[in-house]
């Protein structure tokens, strides 16, 4: 058995980590529990529902697929790099304009999937953001308030043109 | 004095779409799930499971285990000692008469035998989960296999294995309830339509699995556990009881829980027992959570019936009594009593007017992992049976399926409905309210059933497309007792504590219960800050299941927060000198109306109510705090009707929903974004349930598709854009009106699919009728194949 | 799961049946077998190391022989744990058929798979059982129908405990016929050719 450590060096949040691992600590254990980044979270661990996805160089992968050596050298993003101190970033203030989220497990997943797409679609239509959202799975929204969101957060629409039968999108408290 | 407790003064949050307190910590990965917890001196837990559905276990060697570095300790059943055990009964039967029932519940490791693939036989504990997954490779077991009751008829057949021993039949519960006479109705009827029907319902598979962490201070000698429960105080209650312990040196936390939808509700799970004494045993915190294949295992499930039902009509179409006997697959313990099968038999009477019914179950043990509640918890069992019968009903007797279903609806003014057999919750099943008519009509005006069918239909099926449109109606009993309680309380920094002892999973309780409240102190919705699920917060409680939330515990909410109200405008009255109606709540003060300048913030007024020194009034109670309970005197029922048109590619038999329409009815509504959230979800599910997911098992009970590649869960291309309405009949058993909506979007969708699909690939009138679910491409190819083949029978 | 199958072999049907019998043949066809082991009249203990998809696991398998009806077929049963990975069980039976001068092997095996095994891997167990059959064939077809004989017609067989580790190579030994060592080889030589049998089963139903 492999018993040698690894040193990796790492950029993530915009903020450099160098740790001692296991070559075989996963990537999302690594974030989670060696950096105590826990926004990431392990929905599967077989690299179906997406809810372990970051941002590495720019690209959405799924962390629970990667070792931590992997990212050696490289830039990662997580969730916690959304937001600018207090203020949610756009697309998260529109998940919350939205109802975007319930039980909130699987949205750091789908906020990294969709920044990366936003970057190159910035405005796309339903059937786009269903198909970017495709390998994301959730399992409480039904995806539609996932979607209005990204059409609240790409100007697309406002709260009340995303066709829901009771109209009135804009929630009362406004923060 | 007393203002009237069902309404503040001002609405301006109930009712209204409120966007959430809890999302910004869940948007920017803050919020605390059960994994993510660091402790102190805190070890990892696995677990090794039986690979076997049904065996002896001749023999354990864990020596290599417990002698791998990092290993910390490793348990059998045999270290377990007096703790182990069969664990008590989560839900005793309801007192149906001559009722049948073999209480076999779970341990919480196996001993001698194991009795489904996934069991628990050994827990090891280490310094990390990947040395304890490494130490679960060491161990070694012996099994000596056993024949295996997989099959769920089989199963309850002569000779079959038994999965307890001496247990012939593996009966697990066997219940007859009825009511009128439906052999009279029989023979007195124009039709009686007999079907075999199976139905088939998955996994809840939350995107969180479940995990438990307990730590046991040794100084404080107090038991801390956190865990994905639905049932926290429930839980408390359980784990001091079986762990010898005082309740007050228990405390069990829910924090923020990736979705529950049944499958995180009390067994009691062998892990919320095993870490807690581990924890106890080792004097140090033990950290638990499952990988998804674990989770395909170790975690409940819904699964099958099948049932033989027959309903009895007149010749025009309306029901004269309804008979069904169906076989309802348990699993290898039953801690869930008979809460499957019995919402199963109260739902098959649906919205409609069924003079005679006659039901019966047999719950059979089989050689699989635990059946328990999954979102419906086996309503839509019942619903498909309805449906499906009214759907063939309609045909034979050459009606509209709209139509017969407007000729049986029960009538806007007979409520409350008695039926005459018991529900869940141990009452007698009563539609409290409801109000079908216009639902039904909403529905097919939204999906423009009419023009569809007369029109759209010829026309599209004239080009060669297979389109089909459905119309199903539901009826959902919800918000059941016992009852719940909640705490608000105004601080002295003018924020407002609201406490309840049930638990969140997405439900948004931090949003809607603080609408409540609000209104009723004259604070922002954002000054309330919401605790649910942390027993040491609140300390009664029943949980989070059937729908009940808002229900309960809302009432609750509602009720407490009204107390608060009064203690608060008789103090500030008090302390402005003035009458106890010239005081409003309003911006998080008290003022005294018509006198500007005569105010005081809520905070000093909640000092004001608890001073440190001098004398008070006999009787008074400190602070601007209240505790109150709330138990209805029955479940209320809730309802709506799911429309769909949907086409299919004859080639690959994949599927596109064109348009899918909800309307609901749950009573009064706190925020309708939630309420929205609730029904996409729910139909999300069904959706799943009717034609993407179902567990496979071989005939040896291996569960074949244990991963979510082969396991499928809708995904947004799966999952259309639903249009919504809903109509308001408050409930009677309740100040606010509200009935619970959490479950209903899941109920109606498999005989929805099972009705359009039909339509859509012309079955019946080849001679195809369409019995099961789920479907799937295969399934309806095949369907079509029969009956292009002339084949005479249904599926 | 049900694999069956037949692979025609350009060598005569004793031939086929001696180098089926041969462990040293077994050895070099079946890919990670790390022991052959007999324990008892009819039956062995092996250990092959294996891969199914993303499950690499140690099998430690125990294999019967029965219904032997040299040299036309028999059938060969075996169970086989691979720890963490789950469990397998299955059954060949393997027949020799003369055709002109060449044999048909033709072998009908079923294989149960538990714990892991059947969890991700059920989908992957035909087609890696389909692919693990045409490789020990396609091998065994190279060695049998090769110049390098295995056995020269004089040869005494190789004595009885020598198996497995040796490689495969000719041995001059004197020509002495051993009734007793002849016996105890046939009886191992078809106890090994239904061991392959079950272990292609067993690794194919790993998978």
């Amino acid at each position: 058995m492999l018993k040698a450590l690894l040193t990796v060096s790492t950029r993530v949040n915009g903020r450099d980590y160098k740790r001692v691992v296991e070559p075989r600590l996963l990537l999302s254990d690594f974030l989670r529990h060696e950096l105590a980044l826990t926004g990431t979270h392990v929905g599967c661990e077989h690299g179906v529902c997406g809810a372990c996805t970051v941002l590495i160089d720019g690209l959405p992968m799924r962390s629970c697929l990667m070792f931590a050596p992997q990212v050696e050298g490289r830039e990662v993003k997580t969730v916690e790099g959304l937001a600018d101190g207090d203020k949610l970033h756009p697309l998260q203030q529109a998940f919350r304009d939205a109802h975007g989220l319930q039980c909130g497990f699987c949205t750091p997943g789908i906020l990294m999937t969709l920044t990366a797409f936003l970057e190159d679609h910035p405005t796309p239509d339903e059937a786009e953001i269903r198909e970017a959202l495709s390998g994301n799975l959730c399992r409480c929204t039904g995806y539609q308030h996932i979607v209005d969101a990204v059409l609240i957060a790409t100007g697309a629409a406002t709260g009340a043109a995303t066709g829901t039968s009771n109209g009135a999108r804009d929630g009362v408290e406004q923060d | 004095m007393t203002a009237n407790p069902s309404a503040p003064a001002v609405n301006r949050y109930f009712g209204a779409p409120v966007t959430r307190n809890e999302d910004p910590a869940l948007l920017t990965g803050q919020a605390l799930f059960v994994d993510d917890l660091v402790l102190t001196e805190m070890w990892h837990a696995a677990l090794l499971r039986s690979p076997h559905a049904h065996a002896r276990i001749e023999s354990i060697d864990v020596t290599a285990a417990r002698a791998r570095d990092g290993v910390i300790a490793v348990y059998t059943a045999e270290d377990l000692g007096d703790f182990w055990q069969s664990v008590p009964l989560v839900v005793p039967p309801p007192p149906i008469p001559d009722l049948v029932f073999n209480k076999h519940t779970q341990v919480p490791l196996a001993k001698d035998k194991v009795r489904y693939a996934g069991e628990p036989v050994v827990l090891v504990v280490a310094e990390s989960r990947y040395v304890a997954e490494d130490a679960l490779d060491d161990i070694v077991v012996d099994y000596a296999t056993l024949p295996v009751a997989a099959d769920l008829e089989r199963a309850a057949a002569d000779g079959a294995p038994e999965v307890h021993d001496g247990l012939a039949g593996n009966v697990a519960a066997l219940a007859h309830q009825a009511k009128g006479d439906y052999a009279a109705a029989a023979a007195e009827a124009a039709t009686v339509i007999r079907r075999r029907f199976t139905y088939d319902h998955g996994m809840a598979q939350p995107m969180e699995t479940r995990g438990v962490a307990a730590q046991f201070d040794r100084k404080t000698r107090r038991l801390t556990v956190w865990a994905t429960t639905q049932a926290p105080a429930s839980l408390r209650g359980g784990l001091a009881a079986l762990l010898g312990l005082g309740e007050r040196d228990v405390r069990v936390v829910a924090p923020f829980v990736g979705g529950g939808f049944g499958s995180k509700l009390l067994m009691y799970y062998p892990e919320e027992l095993l870490m807690p004494w581990a924890a106890l045993q080792l004097g140090s915190a033990v950290k638990w959570i499952e990988d998804r294949g674990e989770h395909f295992l170790a975690t409940t499930q819904a699964r099958g019936q099948i049932h033989d039902a027959e309903m009895a009509l007149d010749r025009d179409g309306r029901i004269l009594g309804i008979k069904d006997v169906f076989l309802h697959d348990n699993g290898a313990y039953n801690p869930y009593g008979l809460t499957v099968p019995i919402n199963s038999q109260c739902s098959i009477l649906g919205t409609y007017d069924v003079p005679a019914y006659d039901s019966t179950f047999t719950a059979v043990f089989t050689n699989k992992p635990i059946v328990a509640p999954y979102r419906g918890a086996g309503r839509q069992h019942g619903v498909f049976v309805i449906e499906r019968l009214m759907d063939i009903a309609a045909r034979e007797l050459g009606l509209d399926r709209a139509e017969i279903r407007r000729r049986n609806l029960i009538a806007a003014d007979a409520f409350p409905v008695k039926h005459e057999i018991i529900f869940q919750d141990f009452t007698a099943l009563t539609y409290d309210s409801g109000n079908y008519q216009p639902i039904l009509e909403r529905a097919l005006e939204l999906i423009g059933y009419e023009k569809f069918v007369a029109e759209e239909q010829p026309a599209l099926r004239a080009a060669g497309r297979r389109v089909g449109v459905g119309i199903v109606n539901y009826i959902e009993g919800t918000g059941i007792g016992p009852y719940e309680g909640a705490r608000v309380q105004i601080q002295a920094n003018g924020r407002v504590a609201v406490a309840t002892g049930i638990g969140t999973q997405g439900q948004g309780h931090f949003t809607s219960f603080a609408q409540i409240a609000a209104d009723w102190l004259g604070v922002g919705v954002r000054d309330v800050d919401v605790t649910t699920g942390d027993t040491d917060q609140f300390y009664w409680g029943a949980g989070t299941f059937a729908s009940r939330g808002a229900v309960v515990a809302g009432n609750a909410v509602n009720h407490a927060a009204a107390a608060v109200h009064e203690k608060a405008v008789a103090l500030a009255a008090e302390h402005f000198g003035c009458e106890v109606a010239e005081v409003v709540l309003e911006d998080g003060a008290a003022r005294r109306a018509g006198a500007p300048g005569e105010e005081i913030g809520l905070g000093e007024l909640a000092s004001l109510a608890n001073p440190m020194r001098g004398a008070v009034k006999p009787g008074t109670e400190p602070g601007l705090e209240a505790t109150r309970y709330f138990g209805p005197e029955s479940g209320t029922t809730a309802s709506g009707a799911h429309a769909m048109i949907v086409e299919v590619d004859p080639e690959t038999m994949m599927i596109e929903i064109k348009k899918y329409v909800v309307v609901h009815d749950c009573g009064t509504v706190i925020n309708p974004l939630l309420v929205e959230g609730q029904i996409h979800g729910g139909v999300a599910q069904g959706i799943g349930n009717a034609f993407y997911e179902q567990l496979v098992f071989d005939d040896d009970a291996q569960l074949l598709n244990a991963t979510l590649a082969d396991y499928l869960i809708p995904t947004s291309l799966d999952v259309p854009r639903m249009q919504l309405d809903h109509t308001v009949t408050p409930s009677a058993h309740n100040e606010l009106g509200i009935k619970g909506v959490g479950e209903a979007g899941a109920l109606p969708v498999g005989p929805l699919f099972a009705q359009a699909l039909e339509d859509a690939l012309e079955l019946p009138a080849r001679g195809v009728d369409i019995l099961e679910i789920p479907l799937s491409p295969n399934r309806l190819w095949e369907l079509a194949t029969d009956a292009s083949d002339g084949a005479p029978e249904g599926g | 799961m049900e694999l069956n199958g037949e692979q025609r072999i350009a060598a005569p049907r004793q031939k086929v049946w001696d180098a089926l019998n041969d462990p040293r043949v077994l050895k070099a066809c079946i890919p990670g077998c790390e022991s052959l082991t007999q324990d008892g009249d009819s039956a062995f203990d092996a250990i092959v190391q294996a891969k199914v998809g993303p499950v690499r696991a140690k099998f430690t398998g125990r294999v019967e022989l029965t219904d032997i009806r040299p040299p036309e077929s028999y059938r060969i049963s075996g169970e086989g744990k691979a720890g963490p990975a789950g469990v397998a069980k299955g059954s060949a039976d393997v027949s020799l058929v003369e055709d002109g001068d060449g044999t048909v092997l033709n072998y009908v095996v079923k294989a149960d798979v538990g714990g892991k095994l059947a969890q991700i891997g059920s989908r992957l167990v035909q087609s890696t059982a389909n692919k693990y059959a045409a490789d020990f064939f396609a091998r065994f077809g190279d060695i049998v129908t090769s110049a390098v004989p295995i056995e020269a017609p004089a040869e005494a067989p190789t004595p009885a405990g020598a198996v497995a580790t040796r490689a495969v190579t000719p041995v001059a030994q004197p020509a002495a016929a051993d009734d007793a060592n002849t016996a105890h080889l046939r009886r191992l030589n078809w106890a090994l050719l239904a061991i392959i049998v079950v272990l292609i089963g067993f690794i194919l139903a790993a998978h």
